[in-house]
């Protein structure tokens, strides 16, 4: 029986092919803390090489999408916090924006720009955590506490804008559901100081770190071609070179007036998708400090808080999230306050589907790296 | 061992003094195991990130003694529940916990991990508690509980900890009272409760009102509503190609298309379109795999990134959609094929030749509801296991689990 026909192989025996194969099959997860959650593998390996990775997904599916048919289109947004987490901000948006397109909704100037340099900060978060993350997978549990030491001011500075660090469910149609306090702009000012100074002695730690070169160097190499037939998106396919970024190439908000380059990956190993989001943190301080100076006074929203009935038809809205593409397909009836259908695309899940095909022939400490570099949040391949 | 720990409450406590003793060992046990409790790293969505929060600099639950997270069930004492629980997940959850050495602890933090949390109502894998997998010592609410709570709930249990006796094992039970929608029963209790008041109020007040004719009904000041000005959409310029040239090019080739949602389809309806509005093409299904080849092989079109495979459950058909998009042109391209419901099993051909993407959304598409995918190399459930019955986002899906939002 081949492994791939089963669901969950608690007896998978391997046709020995003669006396020197060494053939057999391992279970990674689903509980194990380098799968950054309820990632299962089932690795098929020769010794130490990996000869085939069949990940096993719906260890926490829990049918958002369902639910989004009984719920209204406001009150989906909160769920979308639950997708992934690490980006509620930038889900929140995706759900904005369907209804934005579908009700004709604008937004005003300041909303926008408080759109922009929130999301740009959580950005930074995530990619803050992972850093730390990467660190602890590989062997160096400093990186995450420094990690996290930045991470929580963000975190802090979330938590006086809409009560809540992490499910945030801050943005609404037309906006945000309130204005921020007078302490944000210093706040921030404050933490784009400290990340400037911090990113240099992140470099000084394990950028140039010897040996985070030779355990990322040439591990998990992915083609152009391959990342783009596997449906790769976000800093995981720039690292291979597949220039899409939607803020730069399809923008949507107000991305089309901030000056900031993509920066891409030449060969496409897992060093290249490291220092791909090393580069995008500096970008995103960049795009920051530029909203904060064109910030301008106004309204935050520009319409009352309501439930929506949106005409009948099919809605589509994307964003880029710090892990790829997250797009939000919405179809109405236009009879009812529910959606008829929610389909939310999650980056992770197509950059997933590429492991097998990355780590086969590596050794299994190698597969840890790529994990790393791929920087899943299972929650959001699952929904 | 175990065996002399079990009697030595009964040797000792007759003798003289011998009760003293074993309060003092007890004391001392306690003390020790609630001060270096070694937590299990088992995380599953939110709370976790939590739960590595209070782990990290700022929090720093090292303070308390209980910083070494083990990421094996057999060197840890204490499960902190971080995330949802889906059924999927219950039964490795239970293999964790009897794999624990005891004395074991668990806590559920978040409300996930108490009652489902956000996940209660119209869901059909989360599991409505914890409780009901593994017995559970402290409860943290919270969506997420913020780190402050963590830290006090394990102080809690530290608390619970330093009462415990050799005398006797404190007993632990799972809750075997089935979910119920606790919600809707109090409200249900409520709204009967101010039924009794009401009407008792109401004679009150007539009375009052026949004491005092001179009284004037105390009225509420009016609700402020903040007021916003309208604001014209802002519509972004178009990306890629323009519509109206890939119209154009992929009606020459194939002129059976038709437009979806729109009365005709010719350039004049293209032209009308705004300029964030995608081109959704309603494919026959005998041209599905043609006219999908063609788009990502011509040159003018090149949508070489498939963005996802889907489907749509209109009670009569399902619509199959998929989202192209082009890397080098960044433009984009809706299709749909309606395939009909007439067979429990619908069918439509497999992409997973021409985008190797499509193998993971197609399965997704067959688990959701149940289409088949012909030709597909490996087509099987993805999310949910072997043996669920039911496809979950067809419209006639029904599953014992689920609860109804009642309002």
């Amino acid at each position: 029986m081949s492994i791939q026909n089963i669901d969950l192989p608690p007896s998978v025996t391997i046709e020995k092919a003669d006396d020197e194969s060494e053939e057999y099959i391992m279970n990674i997860g689903p509980q194990h803390p380098s799968t950054h959650g309820v990632l299962r593998l089932v690795a098929k390996l020769d010794g130490e090489y990996i000869k085939e990775i069949v990940p096993v997904l719906g260890y926490i599916h829990r049918g958002i999408e369902k639910m989004g048919e009984s719920q209204t289109y406001v009150q989906y947004i909160h769920l979308t916090d639950r997708m992934d987490y690490l980006a509620s901000h930038f889900n929140n948006l995706c759900i904005c924006l369907t209804i934005e397109k579908a009700m004709d909704i604008g937004v005003p100037e300041r909303a926008e720009y408080i759109r922009v340099i929130v999301c740009e900060l959580q950005r930074i978060e995530s990619h803050l955590l992972w850093w730390g993350v990467l660190g602890m997978d590989l062997g160096a549990i400093t990186a995450f506490l420094y990690g996290f030491r930045e991470r929580e001011m963000i975190a802090d500075i979330f938590d006086e804008l809409c009560g809540a660090r992490l499910t945030t469910n801050y943005f609404r149609p037309g906006g945000s559901f309130a204005d921020i306090p007078d302490t944000f702009i210093p706040r921030v000012n404050s933490f784009l100081d400290q990340m400037e100074k911090m990113i240099v002695e992140y470099d000084t730690l394990l950028t140039n770190n010897i040996i985070l070169h030779e355990r990322t160097k040439g591990v998990g190499i992915l083609s152009k071609e391959k990342a783009v037939a596997f449906g790769c998106t976000g800093p995981f396919a720039r690292g291979s070179g597949v220039d899409f970024d939607l803020r730069k190439h399809a923008p949507y908000s107000v991305y089309d007036r901030f000056d900031f380059d993509v920066p891409l990956g030449k060969v496409g190993d897992s060093f290249d998708r490291y220092m791909v989001r090393m580069l995008e943190i500096r970008e995103s301080i960049k795009i920051i400090k530029q909203a904060i100076k064109g910030l301008p006074d106004g309204p935050y929203r520009s319409k009352e808080l309501g439930s929506y009935k949106l005409p009948k038809g099919s809605y589509y809205a994307e964003v880029e999230t710090p892990r790829g593409i997250f797009s939000n397909y919405m179809v109405a009836t236009g009879k009812s306050q529910n959606p008829y259908r929610v389909k939310n695309r999650s980056p992770g899940f197509s950059n997933l589907s590429v492991m097998n095909e990355l780590a086969k022939g590596l050794k299994l400490a190698d597969l840890i790296t790529i994990m790393s570099t791929m920087d899943l949040v299972i929650p959001d391949i699952d929904r | 061992m175990g065996i002399v720990i079990e009697n030595l409450p009964k040797l000792l406590d007759p003798i003289p003094g011998g009760s003293k003793l074993i309060n003092t060992v007890d004391y001392i046990a306690n003390w020790a195991r609630s001060n270096s409790i070694w937590p299990l790293v088992y995380g599953t969505s939110c709370c976790a990130i939590e739960m590595m929060s209070t782990g990290s600099s700022k929090h720093d639950w090292a303070r308390f003694g209980w910083e070494v997270a083990r990421a094996t069930p057999r060197q840890a004492d204490l499960i902190i529940l971080a995330g949802t629980i889906v059924e999927k997940m219950a039964d490795p959850l239970r293999r964790l916990y009897d794999q624990m050495p005891a004395p074991k602890y668990v806590i559920a933090m978040g409300a996930c991990t108490i009652s489902g949390g956000p996940f209660f109502y119209d869901n059909y894998s989360v599991v409505k508690g914890a409780d009901h997998i593994i017995p559970v010592d402290v409860y943290i609410p919270g969506c997420p509980p913020r780190p402050e709570a963590l830290l006090y709930g394990i102080m809690e249990l530290q608390k619970i900890m330093c009462k415990e006796t050799i005398r006797e094992t404190r007993k632990k039970e799972i809750n075997a009272v089935p979910s119920i929608d606790a919600m809707t029963v109090a409200v249900q209790e409520w709204e009967a409760e101010l039924k009794g008041k009401e009407a008792g109020l109401k004679e009150e007040a007539k009375k009052y009102k026949e004491e005092n004719p001179d009284y004037k009904p105390f009225k509420q000041p009016r609700k402020i509503v903040e007021k916003f000005e309208k604001v014209e959409r802002v519509i972004h310029p178009e990306v890629g190609k323009p519509k109206t040239e890939l119209f154009e090019k992929l009606l020459n080739q194939f002129p059976f298309l038709t437009l979806y949602d729109k009365e005709e389809t010719n350039m004049e309806t293209v032209e009308a379109m705004k300029a964030d509005e995608i081109l959704d093409f309603i494919l026959p299904t005998d041209q599905y795999i043609p006219v999908i080849n063609f788009v990502k092989k011509n040159a003018d079109f090149q949508m070489d990134l498939l963005l996802v495979v889907t489907a749509v459950d209109w009670l009569d058909h399902y619509d199959v959609i998929v989202q192209l998009t082009s890397t080098t042109f960044k433009h984009k391209l809706f299709f749909r094929t309606p395939i009909p419901k007439d067979d429990d099993i619908p069918e439509i051909e497999s992409l997973s030749q021409i985008y190797p993407t499509a193998n993971w959304h197609e399965r997704e598409t067959y688990d959701f509801f149940g289409i088949d995918f012909k030709g597909h190399p490996d087509l099987r459930r993805i999310f949910l296991w072997e043996g669920f019955e039911g496809y979950p986002l067809r419209k006639d899906f029904k599953h014992p689990e689920i609860i109804a939002r009642p309002y």
